[in-house]
């Protein structure tokens, strides 16, 4: 299979590749996304025909606000390498405060993991907007090249 | 008062109350067999009173039993230090039964033979009806509130996973943390849910640590940091150290938490500040 | 069972080009609870829908998922073409394979794996979809107007035009706000009394329009469509039905109190009409201030009164619940206390230093030196008048931090206003910027400047009196210099407010307000004129400082708002709401304080719980209609008792699994 070396702009963007150069497993992300601000501008980096790496999988959800804390542990127990948490900027929530309750609740979360042994690399909580394509974008590409980085996730993954 | 005076005390006071008919029962500690242990005993009159004990082994909070009778008509008397005076209020909080539900006796302690007493931030009882004997000093801020935490943070990345792997690799699911902590107060707990729904109900290291952290996400803001979770696990795991955690971040983003301070109070994570830091996005 | 068919799009070859369609629809066919699938040029085409329609028939399908554009293009028209079959508009899921698929990545099997991953994922979060249907709730047709100003007068008489009938509520004894106060407005120097009068009238003899003044809102209930307005009609003590509004009482009142009206530069009765021109135009007893109502010793108003019964000393507060299906909040700004900021400026202690709206009372041909320009201190004409502008706004360590964006153009006014009417006087204008964004603004602000205002950039550090009298000292920041001028009149261009009381008011109807205390829109581009409480619309300078143009602009925008809700007979809700299994619910409350909306609430209710046969116990409700379906409060919820339908926890996590089937 072709790996286009083109795709994305930013390092991570060729993912898959193991040191020897055979493709490897590549990581698959979750990324939570909240369905006014983050999937929308998800929708603009397509309009613009912008390219990332293909090993993100979106959740839309209505609001970051939605987004339980739980379902995280979930996608890494099921097999997720690295998982995000997006919405809009604070002030911008299409519910008006939805994202300040997010805001707090995965700064204790994201610290509890940490606390636990899980590499925050491998979970992110980011605002980013309707218009901020490039964003969307950038950071796919970004977490997708730090999960690379870290190799496949074992921590709390079930046993099949 | 040394504690046998107190003791005395306490029994004379359940015993007024009760002969006067201003609560059902007393909740108290009361003898076993084994003299290094007590019970948790109920009195329904003087006589019962009589038998209540106050000493290093009063271990237990008594404040879950609340609960029991929480829809109750009657009142029930209770003595409340200051780990179970928190609880009740976080109960009253969490609208688990009215404040003139329970008749308080707020008995100040310097702590017992128990390991969740030397982080203990609160000797005095912070709501009651009456106070049995005057307060006593309360520890020096300096103590080591989150030391259990602060244990964990010292490792590295490996070294807590492994830790953490560890402690959970013993968790035998059994749910005493989760029975005794007077936070824990939903109707149906999402671990016994029997559709399969957030919690995986296989007994693996992974559903054995996805359980410990929600366990303390959902206490989180609420704890009260009385360490019965820590108490009661048969398998002596030292899991007050994830709530401790959880209220070190509150503290440091937003001044001194503490939970179950009074009943009026709102949650850390029921309100929002429009400067609160995101600097770990 | 679910019987699930799956539609795979080629979006003519927007999608087919990049991910293998019939390689997605034969993974498709594979996964679990799927009993079709099938591909197609366009599914959003007639002939694409049509298919779609037929196979439903055909293969007796009961959920859809279609892998498509994004849910956000074409969701609502899938909805729309389920509504022609048998199946629940809401058992239909899109993958989105074009926007997060075929437009981002390069041809080849890695996109076709991620469109078959979003297909998997579609597939297990439909088959735990559950129908849901749109409830309608009925909407009562009249509106309420908070506040008697300029904004409230003209919403409340765009709605009446409109057809609905409209109460507006203002709490003083009149309407009219703070434009009546006002002498002429600016750029076109009109009389503000003459064109804002006509509309205060207008707004008495609306057929469609009743008018309460001297009233408040006590309580609120309900929701959009339907709120319960607990009103307090303040008791006026004089019989509004019979007062012939003759005045006698007024002049014979033999208690004078200062005027808030004429902002302390006259006297007032305690019995009294806001201002000649009030409407209603009848007088109200200030109980405060009335000796017949404070200890009971002098009834003249009583006794000089021509009608008979008029006067009623004993008439009491009345409060009475109102029904209306929605409301704009208009209740406008107030001046800030700059003496308590400001003791640089002699917090208050010389006369001759005046805010200005008291320069406007004192310039107004209506005002008590019936226009002729008079320092309050001596009452003579001033010779030298210092305006300063900023005072209060654009400061955030002693003031607001926001402009207040109407008072350069009113500063030029006021210079207008002085150089034209006091022959050879001066004007210094000391300002940080001038800020001239409306038509015709800046011609008026360079006119001024023409008329001989000068104009000194630069803040006032200090105003003093060198005993002859006020002298102004600040740096002039582009000579470089510290200047003093020597002014017989100060006037202080100082920032606007929030009204007193607006908090406490945006708070009964749930909704909130921004870090400064104006009221918060819910968007600020694309919903200026709504809160974010439906039903709730605002309308005027309780958003943020506004000039008079800008307001009514704005009001004719809520009312427009609500004239579009009011037509409507009833209307439809979302089903993708917050609902609550009861069964579960401890009442612990968590839920409560996260929503945005007030959708929830706890309510006490009895049970059988064990041995007690009637137990009391709290559970938390949602309100259909405030819930707008955020989910926020599903998270606070341990034992998942309050989830989001259509996006319940056990469909995003069978989501999160089928990743990894």
């Amino acid at each position: 299979m072709a790996i286009d070396k083109t795709a994305g702009t930013a390092p991570g963007a060729m993912i898959g590749l193991s040191a020897d150069g055979t493709e490897a497993s590549a990581p698959k992300i979750l990324a939570f996304c909240c369905n006014w601000c983050t999937y929308t501008g998800a929708d603009l980096a397509g309009l613009n025909r912008m390219k990332y790496p293909a090993n993100v999988r979106v959740v839309r959800v209505p609001c970051s606000g939605r987004v339980n804390p739980q379902f995280i542990l979930r996608a890494f127990q099921k097999g997720a390498d690295g998982v995000m948490v997006c919405g809009c900027h604070p002030g911008d929530c299409h519910y008006a405060t939805g994202n300040y309750f997010t805001r707090r609740r995965f700064m204790l979360m994201r610290n509890l993991l940490e606390f636990n042994g899980i590499d925050p690399k491998r979970f992110h909580a980011r605002w980013i907007s309707g218009s901020e394509a490039a964003k969307f974008r950038d950071t796919i590409a970004e977490v997708a090249a730090q999960v690379s980085a870290l190799g496949p996730n074992t921590r709390y993954r079930e046993e099949r | 008062m040394n504690k046998n005076e107190q003791q005395q005390k306490m029994r004379e006071t359940a015993a007024r109350l009760l002969d006067a008919g201003e609560a059902a029962y007393v909740i108290g500690f009361g003898e076993t067999r084994f003299p290094e242990k007590t019970s948790i005993l109920f009195a329904h009159n003087a006589e019962e009173a009589d038998r209540f004990v106050w000493n290093d082994a009063c271990v237990q909070s008594l404040a879950k039993y609340l609960l029991e009778d929480r829809f109750a008509d009657y009142r029930v008397g209770i003595f409340a230090r200051g780990c179970e005076s928190r609880a009740i209020n976080r109960m009253i909080k969490d609208n688990q039964f009215k404040r003139d539900h329970v008749h308080i006796l707020g008995i100040p302690c310097e702590g017992v033979n128990a390991k969740r007493c030397a982080s203990c931030a609160v000797h005095n009882p912070v709501v009651y009806d009456e106070l049995l004997w005057d307060a006593v000093p309360e520890p020096n801020p300096e103590t080591a509130r989150f030391a259990r935490a602060e244990a964990v943070e010292a490792m590295g990345p490996e070294e807590r996973y492994a830790y953490w792997s560890d402690v959970y690799s013993r968790c035998i699911r059994c749910y005493a943390c989760r029975q005794a902590c007077p936070v824990c107060s939903c109707r149906e707990c999402y671990v016994d849910m029997d559709r399969q729904g957030f919690q995986g109900k296989r007994h693996s290291v992974s559903d054995n640590q996805t359980f410990g952290v929600t366990r303390a996400f959902h206490v989180a803001d609420r704890c009260i940091e009385c360490g019965e979770c820590e108490r009661v696990c048969p398998m002596g795991l030292p899991i007050l150290g994830q709530t401790q955690k959880i209220i070190k971040d509150i503290t440091q983003l937003s001044g001194d938490y503490q939970a179950g301070m009074n009943a009026e109070d709102g949650n850390f994570l029921g309100a929002f500040d429009l400067d609160d830091k995101d600097d770990f996005m | 069972m679910s019987k699930i068919g799956v539609f795979v799009c080629h979006c003519g070859t927007n999608i087919s080009s990049v991910v293998d369609v019939y390689k997605v629809a034969e993974a498709a066919a594979q996964m679990p609870g799927v009993s079709y699938a099938a591909e197609y040029k366009y599914m959003c085409s007639e002939p694409g829908q049509q298919m779609i329609l037929d196979a439903i028939k055909e293969h007796g399908l009961n959920r859809i998922v279609i892998a498509a554009c994004s849910p956000r293009m074409h969701e609502t028209t899938f909805r729309k073409m389920l509504k022609k079959s048998k199946i629940n508009e809401y058992l239909l899921e899109i993958a989105n394979i074009r926007e997060q698929d075929a437009w981002v990545h390069p041809p080849g099997e890695e996109a076709t794996e991620k469109a078959i991953d979003l297909v998997r994922m579609a597939v297990a979060k439909v088959a735990k979809n559950e129908p849901l249907k749109s409830s309608l709730i009925p909407i009562t047709k009249k509106a309420l107007v908070v506040g008697g100003g300029i904004a409230g007068i003209q919403a409340a008489l765009d709605i009446a035009d409109a057809g609905h009938e409209v109460v507006l509520l203002e709490r003083e004894p009149s309407i009219g706000g703070r434009m009546v106060m006002l002498d002429k407005t600016f750029p076109t120097l009109d009389c503000s009394a003459c064109i804002s009068t006509p509309k205060m009238v207008d707004v008495s003899a609306h057929p469609n329009i009743k008018l309460l003044t001297y009233a408040e809102v006590a309580a609120v209930k309900g929701y959009i469509g339907n709120f319960t307005v607990t009103i307090r009609q303040k008791a006026k003590y004089v019989n509004q039905d019979i007062c012939t509004g003759c005045g006698i009482c007024e002049d014979k009142c033999p208690k004078k109190v200062t005027s808030e009206f004429n902002k302390g530069l006259s006297d007032r009765p305690a019995i009294y009409k806001l201002f000649p021109q009030a409407v209603p135009a009848k007088p109200v007893i200030d109980r405060e201030t009335c000796l017949m109502l404070q200890n009971g010793k002098c009834g003249i108003c009583a006794k000089v009164c021509p009608v008979e019964g008029c006067i009623d000393y004993e008439a009491k507060d009345v409060e009475y619940d109102e029904d209306f299906g929605a409301v704009i909040l208009a209740t406008g700004y107030k001046l800030v206390d700059w003496g308590g900021m400001y003791d640089e400026y002699g917090a208050g202690r010389y006369p001759d230093v005046i805010d200005g709206l008291t320069f406007e009372r004192l310039v107004n041909a209506s005002g008590p030196t019936e226009g002729h320009i008079q320092r309050p201190s001596d009452g003579k004409e001033p010779k030298t008048v210092v305006i300063v502008k900023c005072v209060g706004s654009r400061d955030p360590k002693k003031g607001k931090p926001y402009c207040s964006r109407a008072c350069c153009m009113y500063a030029a006014k006021h210079a207008h206003q002085i150089l034209d009417k006091i022959h050879g006087a001066r004007v210094f204008i000391f300002y940080i910027d001038v800020r001239t964004p409306g038509k015709n603004y800046e011609e008026f602000y360079d006119q001024t400047r023409k008329d001989g205002a000068v104009y000194v950039r630069g803040r006032v550090s200090r105003i003093y009196s060198d005993g002859e009298g006020l002298v102004c000292q600040g740096e002039d920041t582009l000579l470089n210099k510290q200047v003093r001028v020597k002014a017989d009149l100060v006037v202080l261009e100082t920032a606007m407010e929030p009204n007193e009381g607006a908090g406490e008011l945006t708070g009964l109807f749930g909704a909130s307000r921004d870090v400064n205390g104006w009221i918060q829109e819910a968007h600020p581009k694309l919903r200026p004129v709504e809160t974010q409480v439906g039903g709730v619309f605002l309308a005027g300078a309780c958003q943020g400082p506004k000039d008079i143009p800008d307001t009514v602009a704005q009001a004719s925008a809520a009312a427009a708002k609500v004239i579009g809700l009011l037509n409507q007979d009833e209307m439809e809700t979302s089903p993708m709401i917050a609902a609550i299994d009861e069964s579960k619910c401890s009442g612990c409350g968590a839920c409560e304080p996260i929503c945005p909306y007030r959708a929830i609430t706890l309510e006490t209710i009895r049970s059988r719980e064990g041995r007690f046969t009637n137990a009391e116990r709290v559970i938390a409700k949602v309100n259909a209609g405030l819930c707008q379906g955020c989910g926020a409060c599903t998270v606070a919820c341990r034992t998942g008792a309050i989830d989001l339908l259509g996006f319940r926890n056990a469909q995003i996590l069978t989501e999160v699994d089928a990743l990894w089937q």
